[in-house]
């Protein structure tokens, strides 16, 4: 894709505010309202325990699940958006929280392997890196019909790179970059901060996504 | 009540059987029983019949979201036709619609005492819609495992 440097520049700026609105929602969901059912919670349990009458003790206690399903949910929803790890520990412990609950979502199992030392990048980067591989593997859950996939990261002293692999249905990938713009979308941020995606698919071999990013 | 996945083969039995009566009777593709775990709140595919993976196995049910997730959060029954057409929200948040890969799906809560504990969920592969005697077979087979589940305590 050829882009002028002013519509990059604009492109990024789009993609930037819109992560730093997502980010936002991700964290008010997990240290506001999320922190708010927690508490809640707790005293719930406290007033579970201190109830006496059998009937309104386990309509507590039922209440008092509920209450757990929708915090954890809401959990899970902060990972999806936004992982609030991303930031503070980093692109792989955010990926495997992401895999763990893409995992017990779609039941499809990831391999991860990690290889080389992981380095320091920026959060522009790394929140870049999370979307394509999200949307990598989001899309093996859709379409590629396979029960396994992998992922593997090579720190090297001046690249990292990261291959996401499924051995399913495969597709045509020039037929497919025309029908949807998910795929065209993934090469587009990496190649707006200055790495590179590439995708191959056979069918019924299955899909391998490479992505590269230069480290400095 | 907990349902307790730990003293499983024993009590196994009558569920997994339960859904290949189902499967038979209704001569559909697929017969899926979620049920909430002992161990926390929470709802994962313990039983299947007609499954063509594994996957169902590992997939936890999210409250609200998708099928099973919906008759959960709403403790009412649901249909799905002609998937990934005509839904709410994205194909992306019916996971075991995708996982089966399956086109038509009727679910329904299963309760114990009054408290939602699961769900039981027929599909169909094909564009082979569930028809109306078909659902109250299953709402029959749901009343069926209740009582089942009531009494394995
Ligand atoms: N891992 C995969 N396995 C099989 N098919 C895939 C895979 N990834 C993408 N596709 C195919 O490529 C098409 C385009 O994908 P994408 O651009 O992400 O769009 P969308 O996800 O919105 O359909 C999909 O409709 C699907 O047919
Ligand atoms: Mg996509």
């Amino acid at each position: 894709m050829n882009t002028q440097p002013l519509k990059k520049n604009i492109s990024s700026y789009i993609i930037q505010t819109h992560e730093e609105e997502i980010k936002r929602i991700a964290m008010e969901l997990h240290e506001g309202v999320g922190q708010s059912l927690y508490s809640l919670f707790t005293g719930m349990q406290l007033i579970e325990k201190a109830i006496e009458q059998p009937a309104m003790k386990s309509y507590a206690g039922d209440m008092n699940q509920l209450l757990e399903k929708t915090i954890q949910e809401i959990r899970l929803l902060a990972v999806e958006l936004h992982p609030p790890t991303l930031t503070t520990l980093g692109l792989i412990s955010a990926m495997k929280s992401y895999i763990k609950l893409y995992t017990s979502t779609y039941g499809i199992e990831v391999e991860v392997e990690n290889l080389g030392v992981e380095s320091q990048i920026s959060d522009r980067d790394s929140i870049t890196l999370f979307r394509v591989c999200q949307e990598a593997l989001v899309n093996i859950a859709r379409y590629a019909d396979t029960m396994k996939a992998s992922i593997i990261f090579k720190w090297k002293k001046s690249r990292l790179l990261i291959m996401i692999k499924d051995s399913g249905k495969g597709f045509e990938v020039e037929t497919a970059m025309n029908k949807s713009s998910g795929l065209a979308a993934m090469s587009e941020r990496m190649h707006l901060i200055g790495g590179k995606c590439t995708i191959f698919s056979k069918i019924d071999k299955g899909t391998s996504i490479e992505i590269s990013l230069p480290l400095y | 009540m907990e349902f307790n996945v730990c003293n499983k083969s024993r009590k196994d039995q009558p569920f997994k059987q339960a859904c290949e009566q189902v499967l038979e009777e209704l001569n559909c593709d697929f017969v899926g029983l979620a049920l909430q775990n002992s161990n926390g709140p929470d709802v994962s595919w313990h039983y299947a019949a007609g499954n063509r993976n594994d996957k169902y196995k590992r997939i936890t049910v999210r409250y609200g979201k998708g099928i099973a997730g919906k008759v959960i959060s709403t403790g009412r029954p649901m249909g799905i036709e002609d998937f990934p057409n005509n839904i709410l929200g994205k194909a992306l948040e019916y996971p075991i619609m995708l996982a089966e890969n399956l086109s038509y799906a009727f679910a329904v809560p299963i309760q114990f005492k009054g408290v939602l504990k699961g769900v039981l969920l027929v599909g169909n592969r094909t564009k082979q819609p569930i028809s109306e005697s078909d659902q109250h077979t299953i709402l029959d087979a749901a009343k069926r495992l209740e009582k089942e589940l009531n009494s394995s305590i």
